[in-house]
C-alpha cells in the first residue's frame, strides 16, 4: 500500500463526514454522503483525535502513550488505517501552505 | 485495552 500521508501531514474529517455510533447495531460507524465504513475501537480511537490541527506523528505519539505501544508499529498501522480512507475520499489532508 | 491493527469494513448502502 502506498502511503497517501505522511507524519507532518494534518488529517481531518471533510465536510459531510461524520463518526456515528449505530446504538440498534452496537457499532461504530463513519457515515460518508455516498457510502458507510464500519470501524473497530481502535480505529474510533483513531478518528476522535483527527481535529484538523495535529499533525498524523502527534496523534501517533499521543496513541502511543495512551495504549502503552511502540511508537513504530502505531505509525504504521495508522498510516495505513488513513491511507484507506483517504482513497475513499472519508479523510482529507491538510494543504501545507 | 491493547493495541490492534485497526479494521474497515465497507458497510453496504441501500
Amino acid at each position: 500500500m502506498t502511503p497517501l500521508i505522511q507524519p507532518q501531514d494534518v488529517p481531518y474529517l471533510p465536510r459531510g463526514v461524520r463518526l456515528q455510533g449505530d446504538h440498534v447495531r452496537g457499532i461504530r460507524v463513519l457515515q460518508a454522503p455516498e457510502r458507510a465504513m464500519q470501524l473497530d475501537q481502535i480505529g474510533e480511537a483513531i478518528l476522535t483525535e483527527l481535529d484538523g490541527a495535529r499533525s498524523m506523528a502527534a496523534i501517533v505519539a499521543e496513541l502511543a502513550v495512551r495504549y502503552n505501544a511502540p511508537e513504530d508499529q502505531i505509525a504504521g498501522d495508522v498510516r495505513d488505517f488513513l491511507t484507506g480512507l483517504i482513497e475513499r475520499r472519508m479523510v482529507f489532508v491538510k494543504d501545507i501552505t | 485495552m491493547a493495541w490492534t491493527k485497526p479494521t474497515l469494513t465497507e458497510i453496504a448502502c441501500g
